[in-house]
């Protein structure tokens, strides 16, 4: 029985992360209903900043001293950093095609992914790079269930950043422009909304978030390499459709299906490790044959848009 | 008259020099210079960098003004190995280093096999690269059978293991190893617990390694294909409570392994070429290889493979590769990674010891050739 708990304490965990990433997709798809594929080496930077601020801090002793200061700053900084970097490449990648067919911005997308890896590659270089992971060591053994405190601290940080985000969509100002946008541009700009902005802050969001799961990433996983945000980025694109692309709590109900099905894949079904993300979308498609619009998607008249 | 004889001389002087400044002499090397074996990519164009600076520091190779190297990166994927070797033979190389993945170095070798041009292997293990009969295909590293015949033997005879779990990442390298050591486990009365695979880029091994908490094997062999895999799966082995005794092999044998695994890595076990760093060979290396960093798994072998190359066209003063094949075979050098002595199929010898992490460092354990530990 500890097994088992054990194993969906595992899955609980990578459905987390990917839960993190998929908001971003999510969020942007819903808005100008483009796939950024972009979104997963954002969240590779997210955890290159965590890395070069951390490793930069664990050296001057501010980390032995005021560990969670460290970590809250350097959080902060990637947050505000990728956000920033995710607006100058909608200015610079999809603003320009905002009136072009949808298949140019999808390869203006992927150009973007290949350029902003392929940076990070030259510029942080080839080797993966280890995180100082001294202060996250520990956790905790209850029922012969072991559960480390980067688990407890992913699953809450993707609890948390999930309720901000709702709040933040249905309850404020910007989150009702943000509706407005989505449901229709043209006419939200008629009456007042300026769509740029809306969606530029859009991006920025998304991608505090990523940034968010790269540095959590690096911790519990101990290093980030330039390539990381590829495979979590494919997942997590994955996720937000399964869960019904657009919607936010979906997406994190979809990043914890996938994270769930794969762990409990490799732990139960013979050769399953080889095979687990042959049953992760195995489930995609299973759901989408029945729901073609995910498990939370609402069914959205394409002549509104 | 006089005019003309000076223009002439003219003349054949630049022509000679322009001759004389063409001799250069070309060879290759293939490895993943970018992806995910970027690393062990990057330690094996070094390591013949450094070879080609420290022939050209005992006077080059005569009749050539200087040796240039043209590094292709493989990035272990058979089609662009392919391509890089293609590129290598209209370049006109007289020999290649390389490759670093078996199943790249494999097709790779057959595009330069059907140009005749010589290839050494300082990292592909798999028993399939020489065995193939290709003329002129060499390694200078050991072999997987061998490897895994050292490391069942440490299991049995150090380690008095019952049990084993074994897992890979399903590349040529890491299964054929895995294989092997399962089919030996099985000879030597070892329960096999169950031969499990993840796949090639995986961070995440919690499921397979609840798996082996709960099992309890008394040894977990760790068949990966890279070092940073390596490292995080013995981070969240520590994590998971994984007891077994955990052995790897050469491929996660890089000093980045314990960089990121820090003191996950403490205790862990590798089958690995015994280099002895006392020969006038390994100090020539290392200080050949200064500016390029701390060595890592293949750097000296890489040396070796473009020296033994490069030495032998110095010999024969030839680049024609049937007269270096027969001066590789004849010689035998004391190389920085081990005493190299080439047979006619290319191989130059296995000499896996069992080496552990010590103190954050590379420490020689257990010799399976005389049973003793150092």
């Amino acid at each position: 029985m500890d097994y088992l708990f054990q194993q969906l304490i595992n899955g609980l965990t990578l459905g987390g992360v990917y839960a993190l990433v998929a908001l971003g997709y999510t969020m942007v798809y819903g808005i100008i209903s483009l796939i950024n594929f972009a979104h997963g080496e954002i969240f590779a930077a997210g955890g290159y900043l965590g890395v070069i601020l951390l490793s930069y801090m664990a050296s001057q002793g501010v980390m032995d001293n005021h560990p969670w200061f460290g970590l809250a700053f350097a959080l902060i900084l990637a947050m505000g950093y990728c956000a920033m970097l995710a607006m100058a490449v909608e200015k610079v990648a999809y603003k320009p095609l905002r009136s072009s067919s949808r298949l140019s911005v999808l390869l203006s997308a992927l150009g973007m992914s290949i350029f902003l890896q392929n940076g990070l590659m030259l510029t942080q270089g080839v080797y993966d790079k280890a995180y100082p992971t001294e202060f996250t060591h520990g956790g905790f053994e209850w029922l012969g269930v072991r559960v480390s405190f980067m688990q407890i601290g992913i699953l809450a940080v993707t609890g948390l950043l999930l309720v901000l985000l709702n709040a933040l969509v249905f309850k404020t100002r910007i989150g009702k422009a943000m509706r407005a946008t989505s449901q229709d541009k043209v006419m939200s700009a008629l009456v007042g909304i300026h769509s740029d902005k809306v969606i530029s802050t859009t991006f920025a969001i998304g991608a505090a978030l990523a940034a968010a799961a790269g540095i959590m990433v690096g911790l519990y996983y101990g290093s980030v390499r330039y390539d990381m945000g590829f495979v979590p980025g494919i997942k997590a694109f994955a996720a937000a459709v399964l869960g019904g692309i657009g919607n936010i709590t979906g997406a994190m109900i979809g990043g914890l299906i996938i994270g769930m099905v794969e762990i409990l894949a490799a732990a139960y079904i013979p050769h399953g490790g080889e095979y687990k993300d042959v049953f992760a979308f195995v489930i995609l498609i299973g759901v989408l044959y029945f729901m073609p619009t995910g498990i939370m998607g609402e069914n959205v008249d394409d002549t509104r848009v | 008259m006089k005019a003309r004889s000076i223009i002439l001389a003219l003349v054949a002087l630049c022509l000679t020099a322009g001759t004389a400044s063409a001799a250069t002499l070309k060879i290759g090397s293939l490895s993943p210079l970018t992806g995910s074996y970027a690393a062990d990519g990057n330690d094996i164009a070094n390591g013949t960098r450094a070879a080609i600076a420290a022939i050209e520091k005992d006077g080059g190779i005569p009749g050539f003004d200087k040796i240039e190297l043209f590094a292709e990166d493989s990035a272990c994927d058979p089609r662009q190995a392919v391509a890089a070797a293609n590129k290598l033979v209209n370049e006109k190389v007289v020999g290649v280093v390389g490759a670093y993945c078996s199943s790249a170095t494999i097709p790779a070798s057959e595009a330069l096999a059907e140009a005749d041009i010589p290839m050494l292997t300082p990292a592909s293990t798999s028993e399939k690269v020489t065995e193939r009969g290709l003329p002129y295909m060499f390694r200078v590293c050991g072999r997987d059978d061998d490897q895994s015949i050292a490391a069942m033997k440490f299991i049995k005879d150090v380690l008095g293991a019952k049990t084993i779990f074994i897992v890979d990442d399903k590349t040529t390298y890491s299964q054929g190893l895995a294989d092997n050591v399962e089919k030996l486990a099985a000879k030597e009365g070892l329960k096999v617990i169950a031969h499990d695979h993840v796949n090639q880029g995986d961070k995440d091994f919690s499921a397979v390694l609840t798996k082996i908490k709960d099992a309890k094997p008394d040894v977990l062999y760790m068949s990966l294909q890279n070092s940073a895999s390596g490292a995080l799966m013995l981070i969240q082995a520590k994590r998971t409570g994984v007891t077994a005794a955990i052995i790897g092999q050469d491929a996660v044998y890089h000093p980045q392994l314990m960089e990121i695994a820090k003191d996950a890595a403490e205790g862990m076990y590798l089958t690995f070429g015994y280099i002895d760093e006392s020969t006038p060979s390994y100090k020539k290396f290392m200080a050949a290889y200064e500016k390029f960093g701390k060595p890592g798994a293949y750097s000296a072998y890489a040396y070796d493979a473009a020296y033994s190359l490069l030495s032998a066209i110095k010999a024969t003063k030839s680049t024609d590769p049937a007269k270096i094949k027969a001066e590789l075979i004849k010689t035998e050098m004391q190389g920085a990674s081990k005493k190299i002595k080439f047979q006619a199929n290319g191989e130059s010898g296995s000499n896996y010891i069992i080496r552990v992490v010590k103190d954050g460092q590379f420490a020689n354990f257990w010799d399976p050739q005389t049973g003793k530990k150092y």
